[in-house]
């Protein structure tokens, strides 16, 4: 063996390093990388205002947030008879929380709907996303007859608003028995033409032919090829689809509104529209609170999934993999 | 029976774009062919023709005899390093390593075995734990020639394999990668663009234009007999000195001259069949194709002074002697020394001297004012001889021309230049060499 001829390899710092040495560099390459505004040849003058611009539309957006949290540790009469903005006694946070659990005016538990919320949002967004990741992959990477018409009609899918097919749409699910059906709720939420649109686009830039030809001459099948060497690389973007389509699920109002007529069925948007319904028309003292923890817990598993999958939003992927 | 074998390959894209043209190519059991040629001249394609990664138009590819034009890639058997390695980046390289093994179900034991070996061999087996990300760019080469030796193919494919590595780490490589193909044995096709690659590496190479095959000949070969223009140009740094020229009797001794612009060199005696062949040239056009290291200063001048005092004042003329090596010279080209290149081991002197060159690839013709003084030739002389530039009619550059160098070509019936050099379609129609045989 000719050892000697092996070249030695130029010394790469970032080779060994530990995953906390490498946070550490990524932090600090990360401040290396702040350009002061003059730089970009912006006035100061002009940051300040597009600054204002910016903390004035978070504001607005945030706002909303920070009333239902703070009202959601209010009486009914204090929701109502105090500033909006902030805390009243007596401090009812718990009490309205455990309110949730309890079946109020034969409506249904929020409990029980927040189950079916999950349970869709979990069949219908996993679901969708893993055939956003085929019907991706198969328009990102082969060519077939009628590939380009088929992608266009999808595309198309995304223009055509809800309201628009949803008398068709009932009378489907009528003649399919998917009225009252979880199924009625869930099939159609298989289908995210945006998944489909989102992961071809990211498939492109990351799932380099030549891995899959390299891969096709290491002999794998097509199926092991998926698997084993495309899926992987197609973890960012497969999240990000995740989270559309389990907030789209989640949020979706219309669908389930029309298809359920049994209470038990109800996912949160329509339970939770009920209850407000209930509260103008009957004049229930006691719902307003529920209502607003309601939307609380609604909205907080939204954001621990948005932070769960922070994590799989990173760069570098293909790094080492492909030269220039 | 050829390990791989060519017939007719020919590639016309959906664009009718004609990538590749009726290739004829055989590659012999554990040899070396190296396919060379300029960027876009359809040697990938050719590759991938091989490897089954792209449809083949029309002709065939075998292997060992066996036809496998409608053979898919997992089933042809073929190793393939491709240009930028296509590792699989959340593999080990131990996992990169076996994944062809793995996918033929190799037993795990086998697997283990033959990754290390496969590993060892290429001085990989401490990072067999690492990701591609944590690997310089010459392990990571290296991790992608074991991902193809590992599974001891019969064919082997390398499409530019070093072409992404720095030029010190490429030269070294460039024998590795041949010791390693030597110990395996495997027929291998080897794409560059890089002559010297070609030339270094190859035991046949096949020199590839606009898709169809110019030359396929051993290295040494392809530099003394190139086929035609093109081949004489491409390969060889610098490259080889072309000019119009025509060719006169009126030598010394009878034999003929080469008029190059205003100047006569005359061809030293020879033996009889070369004279004979050169007498058909006799008035007519011809390209006189001079190798660079094949000039040289005279003996008797040890600087320009004296070439320059044999040349007439003003005119810029490079004297050049086709005689026998080691023999007095009789001609000279005398030429003006415009830029001149110290390298350590050689120096390179462009110079200029009045005759039409003859472009190679892709040389535009120069107008204007730096048509005047650019230069259209070039000196590889030894570096310890004191060369100054300067402008026209300041030094002059005296040489001598050896034989062996000595090339001369003419144009075949289809031709639309003078010597049909300029051809649209893509390939030089053929031409014929004609190479004094003398003073080898």
């Amino acid at each position: 063996m000719t050892a000697t001829l092996v070249p030695p390899d130029a010394a790469d710092v970032h080779l060994a390093e530990s995953r906390k040495e490498r946070r550490k560099r990524e932090r600090l390459e990360e401040r290396d990388g702040v350009i002061p505004v003059q730089l970009y040849g912006l006035k100061r003058g002009t940051v300040s205002v597009m600054t204002s611009c910016c903390v004035l539309f978070a504001i607005f957006t945030l706002v909303p947030i920070a009333w239902i949290i703070v009202n959601s540790t209010k009486t009914q009469a204090n929701i109502f008879g105090t500033f909006g903005f902030w805390f009243a006694r007596p401090f009812e946070f718990f009490h309205n929380f455990r309110m949730l659990f309890e079946d109020v005016d034969d409506d249904g538990t929020y409990i029980n709907w927040f189950g079916n919320t999950a349970l869709y949002a979990v069949l219908g967004g996993v679901g969708a996303t893993a055939l956003a990741a085929f019907a991706g992959y198969g328009f990102a990477r082969f060519q077939f007859r009628g590939s380009k018409v088929f992608f266009y009609i999808i595309i198309g899918a995304l223009l055509v608003p809800i309201g628009a097919i949803t008398l068709p749409l009932y009378l489907v699910y009528a003649k399919a028995h998917l009225i009252n059906s979880i199924w009625g709720m869930i099939l159609p939420s298989l289908v995210s033409p945006v998944g489909v649109y989102l992961m071809r686009t990211y498939i492109g830039l990351s799932v380099p032919r030549e891995l899959i030809d390299a891969a096709r001459i290491d002999g794998a099948g097509e199926t092991r090829i998926f698997f084993k060497i495309a899926l992987p690389l197609m973890v960012p973007g497969l999240m990000t689809v995740l989270l559309l389509s389990v907030v789209g699920v989640w949020n979706n109002y219309f669908l389930p509104l029309i298809i359920f007529s049994n209470n038990n069925l109800f996912p949160l948007t329509v339970g939770m529209g009920l209850w407000s319904q209930h509260a103008t028309t009957s004049g229930d003292q006691n719902l307003y609170p529920l209502i607003v923890m309601g939307g609380l817990v609604t909205i907080a598993p939204l954001i621990i999934l948005f932070l769960i999958l922070q994590r799989y939003w990173r760069g570098g992927m293909l790094l080492g993999s492909i030269a220039n | 029976m050829a390990a791989i074998s060519l017939r007719g390959l020919t590639k016309v894209f959906a664009t009718g774009v004609r990538a590749v043209d009726g290739l004829d190519l055989e590659v012999d059991d554990g040899e070396f062919v190296v396919l060379v040629g300029p960027s876009g001249c359809g040697k990938t394609t050719v590759l991938r023709m091989v490897a089954g990664l792209e449809l083949i138009t029309s002709g065939t590819v075998s292997f060992a005899g066996r036809v496998v034009n409608d053979v898919s890639p997992r089933q042809r058997d073929v190793a393939m390093v491709f240009q930028n390695y296509a590792l699989y980046p959340h593999l080990s390289v131990y996992e990169n390593i076996g994944f062809a093994l793995s996918n033929q179900k190799v037993p795990r034991v086998e697997l283990d075995r033959r990754v290390r070996d496969a590993a060892s061999v290429l001085g990989l087996s401490e990072l067999l734990g690492r990701k591609p990300r944590q690997l310089s760019g010459g392990q990571r080469q290296r991790v992608a020639m074991g991902r193809a030796i590992v599974r001891s193919p019969a064919v082997f494919l390398m499409d530019e394999p070093l072409s992404n590595l720095d030029a010190k780490l490429r030269v070294q490589m460039r024998s590795e990668v041949l010791r390693v193909q030597r110990a395996m044995g495997a027929a291998t096709l080897y794409v560059t663009h890089d002559q010297t690659e070609a030339m270094t590496m190859g035991d046949r190479v096949a020199v590839l234009r606009g898709g169809v095959l110019q030359q396929y000949d051993a290295p040494r070969a392809l530099y003394d007999h190139p086929a035609n223009v093109f081949v004489a140009t491409f390969i060889g740094s610098p490259a080889m000195n072309l000019y119009e020229a025509g060719l006169e009797a009126g030598g010394p001794a009878g034999t003929p001259a080469v008029v190059l612009g205003s100047q006569r060199v005359a061809l030293p005696a020879s033996g009889g069949q070369v004279a004979a062949g050169l007498a058909a040239y006799q008035g007519r056009k011809i390209i006189v194709g001079i190798r660079p290291e094949d000039l040289s200063l005279p003996e008797s001048s040890a600087s320009f002074a004296s070439a320059a005092s044999a040349a007439s004042a003003g005119s810029p003329a490079l004297s050049a002697s086709f005689a026998p090596a080691g023999s007095p010279a009789v001609a000279r080209l005398v030429a003006d020394a415009r830029v001149v290149e110290v390298l350590g081991s050689e120096q390179h002197v462009y110079f200029s001297v009045d005759a039409t060159p003859v472009g190679g690839e892709g040389e535009s013709a120069q107008d204007g004012l730096l048509a005047a003084s650019a230069p259209n030739g070039v000196a590889r002389l030894d570096p310890r001889v004191a060369v100054r530039a300067g402008t026209p009619s300041a030094e002059r550059c005296g040489a001598r021309v050896r034989p062996r160098g000595a090339l001369m070509c003419r144009a075949g019936r289809k031709y639309h230049g003078p010597f049909g050099i300029n051809v649209g379609r893509g390939h030089l129609p053929p031409v014929r060499c004609l190479r004094p045989a003398t003073g080898r």
